[in-house]
């Protein structure tokens, strides 16, 4: 029984966001949508509580040396890897809820279910990023993807915001027919659904571990793994799974596109950086399942450099900024996979530091591209030239924005980026880094378009009208964005002690 | 008389593939709904092709038949988000034709 209660412990993160959002359904329901403002500034409140809940939780982890506490018979694992992305979604979701508040086009009253649902969608990531269980991890992936598809077609009576969700629909169910088989197979030829179980079991009896089954015949068991990295390449955006990407983010409203573009797509990065992981480089691994585990960083590496290469140059030719920020995340999807195919732990939490440093910048850059529909009543670069006089702070913590995307200094995206290229180096993947930084100097001429059309146009004719507490909030994300790039020790730091606490060693050559 | 498991993982494969298939060729909306539900019974089929191997007499091993059950939730959660929103999508265009998509330029 104690031990019980010591288990609910571990997961009271979770456990007050499920309380809160169904408490957040019901007093919808109570005050019959009457002011989803309140809802917003409850949901606000219990986030706070969340957080706060989880950093204690890091305090904890971090003085243990992030070292993983399994709850609930095994399902849920509690640590610094997962407790660094929940603490993440937790600040995105904060911040999406932040900009639906402001975002002028979205009514007032009668909304309340916007946000159960995005409380929803956290649920599904903070057990999604927390366990080494198939079954559950299955579970939060679902959990997401459903909250998602009603997101994105919130406005169901416009065409656009009904196209984007059937389109998310349609490729999401693929994506999950195409993990769950993949699974299937796996749990088929190792007869367990718990990650860590296939990767270090000795192979006599069940389960049978990997390196039974690559000893004894590779082909199915390398199909099931190809299998279930494409239904996460799918949540992620890696090319050849992208498809979905430009028309969802482009049709769901802008506060859904940033939690599709920063918590979702980090939270699929989490569970493939951990599956990854926990099979091919986990501590004491067979060396026939390690050398698989090469083949798997080379295809891997292969897919990066196609995904930055496709996003970038297909972001150069858009009018949108909506569309070209939506292809600027499946370029930025090819550099954190740079971290992952190094396969090693620096490269990992190479990977974890830009991932970081991606939930500043694109929060800050889709607040933006906020602001001005709300000001523009339009998503073309063209509708913001000369806007940068009339709106001097937001234009100017957007500059910052887009340094940082781009990759140069002094912002926590060029130390990000820097990271991921050593160890790509170190990692012998001197051709893929090549790639990446040819790319991020293709990705300069893009993201300088928006700063062109602000700053070097005759100053535009429309007055914009003041949103001090909108314009606030953006600085402080770009205070963040530069700030962490100077002072780069926590955020490193951080992400070193939760790849630690994935139990991942070097390759033993 | 059993069936053997070989011919259990076989049929899962057809009807995974039958389901791509589908997904593929096919550009009606619902049908396409139908063929993911047909990848995901594949999936089913072969959990529990998966937990009668694993299983003997003494230990049984049901990892593989609880996911059967979990999966069947959330296929019927897929469906009833799918199906909604084929309907907000048929009062908009008066199809449910995929090709009809094409407000946002692919």
């Amino acid at each position: 029984m104690d031990r019980y209660l010591a288990d609910l412990g571990l997961i009271a993160p979770e456990l007050v966001l499920t309380l809160l959002s169904l408490v957040v359904l019901v007093w919808d329901l109570v005050t019959k949508g009457r002011d989803s403002r309140q809802v917003a500034y409850l949901s606000l409140a219990g986030l706070g509580v969340v957080a706060y809940l989880l950093l204690g939780q890091w305090g904890d982890l971090a003085a243990t040396g992030g070292k993983a506490e399994t709850v609930a018979f095994g399902m849920v694992t509690i640590d610094a890897f997962g407790t660094f992305f929940k603490l993440f979604t937790v600040g995105s979701l904060a911040v999406v809820i932040l900009f639906v508040l402001a975002d002028r086009r979205e009514r007032k009253h009668g909304i309340g279910e916007y946000y159960f649902l995005l409380l929803g969608a956290g649920i599904g990531v903070f057990f999604m990023v927390s366990t080494n269980n198939l079954l559950l991890l299955m579970l939060g992936l679902e959990l997401l993807s459903l909250a998602s598809y009603s997101l994105a077609g919130f406005h169901k009576s416009e065409r656009r915001s009904a196209e984007a969700s059937m389109k998310y629909v349609i490729f999401g169910g693929l994506s999950a027919g195409i993990m769950l088989y993949g699974i299937s197979l796996l749990y088929g030829l190792t007869g367990t659904i718990d990650l860590n179980e296939m990767g270090i079991a000795d192979g006599s009896g069940w389960p049978v571990g990997l390196a039974a089954q690559f000893a004894q015949d590779p082909v199915p068991v390398a199909v099931a793994i190809v299998l279930i990295l494409a239904g996460f390449a799918y949540k992620v955006s890696v090319v050849p799974f992208h498809f979905w990407t430009p028309d969802v983010y482009e049709g769901a409203p802008t506060p859904v596109t940033t939690f599709l573009a920063v918590a979702s797509k980090a939270a699929g990065f989490a569970v493939l950086l951990r599956f990854v992981g926990a099979l091919f480089l986990v501590e004491g691994v067979d060396s026939t399942v390690a050398a698989y585990g090469e083949r798997i960083g080379l295809l891997i590496a292969i897919l990066a450099a196609v995904t930055m290469t496709l996003g970038n140059l297909s972001a150069l030719r858009q009018t949108s900024m909506k569309r070209m920020l939506a292809y600027s995340s499946i370029a930025h999807a090819g550099y954190v996979l740079m971290g992952l195919a190094a396969m090693t732990p620096a490269g990992f939490s190479a990977a974890m530091f830009y991932l970081a440093a991606y939930y500043f910048m694109n929060l800050g850059a889709f607040g933006f591209l906020l602001y001005f529909e709300g000001v523009n009543k339009s998503e073309d670069i063209d509708a913001l030239k000369g806007m940068g006089w009339k709106a001097p702070v937001v234009s100017i913590v957007m500059v910052a924005f887009l340094v940082s995307l781009t990759g140069l200094p002094p912002t926590v995206g060029f130390y990000g980026k820097l990271l991921l290229f050593y160890e790509g180096v170190d990692a012998g993947l001197g051709w893929l880094v090549l790639i990446a930084a040819l790319n991020s100097v293709v990705s300069l001429f893009y993201y300088f378009r928006i700063a062109k059309a602000l700053f070097l146009s005759e100053p535009a004719e429309r007055e914009a009208e003041p949103q001090p507490f909108f314009t606030g909030f953006l600085a402080l994300l770009g205070v963040g964005t530069i700030l962490f790039g100077i002072y780069t020790e926590p955020l490193q730091n951080w992400s070193e002690t939760g790849t630690d606490s994935l139990g991942i060693a070097e390759a033993s050559e | 008389m059993t069936v053997p498991d070989e011919h259990l993982l076989i049929l899962a494969a057809i009807l995974f593939a039958t389901g791509v298939a589908g997904f593929l060729l096919r550009r009606n909306a619902i049908i396409v709904l139908a063929s993911i539900e047909l990848m995901l019974n594949a999936a089913n089929l072969s959990f529990v092709a998966g937990c009668r191997m694993h299983s003997t007499s003494a230990a049984v091993n049901l990892d593989g038949a609880i996911f059967t059950i979990f999966v069947i939730l959330v296929a019927a959660a897929e469906a009833a988000v799918g199906l909604a929103l084929v309907i907000a999508l048929y009062r908009l265009k008066q199809t449910v034709h995929l090709d009809a998509l094409n407000e946002l330029e692919g």
